[in-house]
């Protein structure tokens, strides 16, 4: 009898279906990110030699490059590709070591920290339609300056945005870059047992004699950078092959290599998607080039630095570089602010004369008139962002939880997999996806683009959510399946209870990137899915300053609030149950 | 000139309650030992005089190492090593690596000579290629002093420097520590809860009484 109900528990205990559930989930995740970016890879290189059955073109061949390469100016968007997110990048790093580097643990940091990570969940079209707005000839700045300084009494004629080299391209990256690179370090210093070693190696650097950058430079950098490696990586791709910066604010004729690629295929002619198949391709081939090139200088940089490290120099001219780093500092921080500030007197504002600062009058038409055609965009945003970024959360927490069951980590693998989205370019991927696409004949293109969001707010939902899982006291759990809590009772009441916080951050996280996705809205919906992203791209090449400036501003309240929700809704909570 | 570290009127705050109050001189080759319970303000005391602490703490007094006041110095000027519980050796640079960052610049090969030197006098001969990590945590504590002492500090601070050390460790280790001290004629402070390592001292020990109770 007694044997018997023993078994009986063991096959009780198999079946147990939410173990199942969760020991499953990791493969999911890799089958979920695995397929559709390599299979999107794939279906991208076999047209780019002229396979299409979508097309009726069955000729292997390299007619597309041909086409490519007859392009006039290909030279021109491919070093423009390059330069932009190889510079941007370059400087968004630098500066982001400056500011770790002279406001190393002091309370200056935390200030920075809490002015810079706002920007962080601005869409990338946001940012630039409000830089844009600062640069141009009749922007900001100019007005500031003017006629006092300038002498301009009618607005001047500029360059910016859209000049041909990049220049403003390159300042939208990089101040979009910047709170990213430093965000994610300051994470990583945030570890409780790794950032108490390095600040207590710090201090020991200053007992020892060395200036506090010299310290940052000698001791903090080498342990810390190779934990920034991949969102440095991430960040090169991304820059290399974005479109929706180089859209707003990069020159025309010709474009970045990433959006000629895009008009391409959004083109009329659908002959042009061979040859936008091998600009993909192209694309793939010069961002690998670039990561390339990034980490031969890392090692370069690691080689002709070693011996300095431990030659006894305690101060490279520490004042000059104190100095530079705080007004650099001061100057990106009243440039965002500036840029802000002109986004939203512009949507506010009535007749507004050129060199006045503020507009004559103040008018809220703008805003009605705007709220009458976004209904039906806001409405997609949302559904959209909340059907992806609850599956997400879903996937992730499940794969953590496997993580708990099995008491290992997942692999170093699969957390390379999470990553690939983001360091493939999308331009590549997602063209292949459409073609995949159009030959399942799959014809709703609400769910392809929520599926589509999904690749891109997995890896944030699992990043942001996967150190306080991995930080739970296991003693909790423990104590509650001696209890005789079944696991799925102990996650629900339990672990999730327990990680209420962090969830909500990741939700407005996972929220936040889903309501920026402009290319896989636009190429995977096949322009038949207008979200508030899409269409302040869209107006903002050609549409009025103002309209363009209250989708802007749209756009960055709508992540703003997610996040304050999140911040607000635990306290709440956490109070009420004090009572 | 004979060296010496001073602690001018100090008055230590928490907030606005009075921690403790201190009036000492360290000569050369001495070791004043602070003792207390946890609370009492010890290591409040040493960060003060590296210059590094927290905010919510205030101080008035001053600190003058061999007649100059350091008090507002930052720590990197100051030239007083400390000697943490932790060796908290760098992890990126081998223990030779982790010597030479403490010395003066200079010629390199000189200062090879010297590291290699330094770790044959501690009984860590041929050990400069290591990572610290391979190393015991005697030997670590070692190379630690030697980190210390080749930065040629004018005073020296040990905070609870033997207490993760078992008993036939620590007395040697200590042994080793204070006769660097002797040798090289550096006023020392010292915080401890051990009065074996107060006693072995042979100088004065003051003990702190927790405040505000």
């Amino acid at each position: 009898m007694n044997f018997i109900a023993k078994q009986m528990d063991i096959l009780h205990h198999k079946a147990d279906w939410f173990t199942h559930i969760v020991k499953l989930s990791p493969r999911f995740l890799l089958a979920l990110l695995i397929i559709p970016v390599l299979g999107g890879l794939i279906a991208v290189i076999l047209p780019a030699f002229g396979w299409a059955p979508a097309l009726n073109q069955y000729t292997i061949g390299l007619e597309g490059f041909r086409a490519l390469w007859q392009t006039p100016g290909l030279s021109t968007m491919m070093l423009l590709s390059v330069a932009t997110g190889l510079v941007s990048t370059l400087l968004a790093f630098v500066m982001t070591l400056l500011i770790l580097a002279a406001f190393f643990n002091t309370a200056w940091l935390d200030y920075i920290q809490r002015i810079l990570s706002p920007i962080l969940v601005i869409p990338h079209a946001a940012a630039a339609i409000a830089i844009g707005f600062i640069i141009a000839p009749s922007g900001m700045l100019s007005r500031l300056i003017s006629p006092w300084l300038s002498g301009w009494e009618l607005s001047p004629a500029g360059i910016f945005p859209h000049d041909p080299w990049g220049i403003s391209i390159i300042l939208g990256l990089t101040l979009k870059e910047l709170p990213f690179l430093l965000l994610m370090a300051l994470g990583i210093l945030a570890q409780p047992e790794f950032g108490k070693k390095l600040r207590e190696q710090h201090k020991v650097a200053l007992n020892l004699g060395y200036y506090p950058m010299t310290a940052f430079f000698k001791v903090i950098l080498p342990n810390l950078y190779p934990l920034l490696r991949l969102p440095i990586l991430a960040v090169l791709a991304y820059a290399s092959a974005s479109v929706e910066m180089p859209l707003i604010l990069g020159p025309n004729t010709p474009p970045t290599l990433a959006v000629a690629i895009m008009h391409w295929f959004n083109d009329v002619d659908l002959t042009l998607r061979i040859k936008a198949s091998a600009g993909a391709l192209l694309q793939l081939i010069l961002t690998g080039c670039i990561l390339v090139l990034w980490l031969a200088g890392e090692t370069a940089i690691k080689y002709s630095f070693r011996d300095k490290l431990t030659n006894g120099k305690r101060a490279y001219n520490s004042a000059f570089w104190q100095k530079t780093t705080y007004i650099l500092t001061i100057l990106v921080i009243s440039f965002i602010l500036l840029a802000l500030i002109g986004l939203i007197m512009w949507s506010v504002a009535g007749f507004w004369r050129f060199p006045s600062v503020i507009p004559e009058q103040f008018v809220l038409s703008h805003f009605q008139s705007a709220s009458v055609q976004m209904v039906n965009p806001l409405f997609n945003t949302l559904t959209i962002g909340i059907i992806s970024t609850i599956f997400s959360i879903l996937l992730t927490l499940l794969c953590l939880e496997s993580e708990q069951l099995n008491s290992k980590p997942i692999s170093n693998f699969t957390s390379l997999i999470i990553y690939l989205p983001l360091l493939v370019p999308s331009i590549a991927f997602l063209f292949g996806l459409v073609w995949l696409q159009q030959l399942a004949n799959n014809s709703s293109a609400y769910i392809s683009v929520v599926f589509s969001h999904v690749l891109f707010v997995l890896p944030y939902v699992f990043l942001s959510l996967a150190a306080s899982y991995r930080r739970l006291d296991r003693r909790f759990s423990h104590v509650a399946a001696s209890l005789g809590a079944k696991p799925f009772k102990v996650f629900l009441q339990i672990k999730l209870p327990q990680l209420f916080a962090p969830i909500l951050i990741a939700t407005a996280l996972g929220l936040a990137i889903s309501f920026g996705q402009y290319l896989p809205t636009l190429l995977v919906g096949g322009g038949r899915i207008a979200t508030i992203t899409t269409e302040a791209v869209t107006l903002a090449n050609g549409a009025s300053r103002r309209t363009s400036a209250v989708y802007a501003i749209i756009q960055m309240a709508l992540p703003l609030i997610g996040f304050i929700l999140a911040w607000l809704l635990p306290k709440l909570f956490y109070k009420s149950a004090h009572r | 000139m004979q060296s010496y570290l001073q602690i001018k009127n100090l008055q230590l705050f928490r907030q606005r309650q009075l921690l403790l109050s201190l009036n000492e001189q360290v000569n050369g080759g001495q070791i004043l030992t602070i003792m207390g319970p946890s609370g009492s303000g010890k290591s409040s005391l040493l960060n003060w005089l590296t210059g590094t602490l927290a905010s919510s703490f205030r101080a008035n007094g001053e600190v003058w190492l061999n007649g100059s006041n350091i008090s507002d110095l930052p720590t990197h000027l100051r030239h007083i090593g400390v000697l943490y519980q932790d060796a908290l050796l760098f992890s990126h640079l081998t223990v030779g690596g982790n010597i030479a960052f403490a010395m003066p610049n200079g010629n390199k090969k000189q200062r090879l000579e010297k590291i290699d030197h330094a770790l044959e006098q501690v009984g860590l001969t041929g050990m400069a290629t290591r990572h610290p990590d391979s190393l015991s945590g005697g030997q670590q504590a070692r190379v630690a002093l030697l980190r210390m002492l080749l930065s040629k500090p004018k005073a020296i601070l040990l905070d609870e420097p033997f207490s993760k050390l078992d008993t036939q460790l620590r007395l040697e280790t200590r042994q080793l520590v204070f006769d660097q001290i002797q040798h090289y004629k550096l006023p020392a402070i010292m915080v401890t809860h051990d009065h074996s390592d107060a006693e072995a001292t042979n100088g004065k020990i003051i003990t702190l009484t927790p405040q505000g109770h």
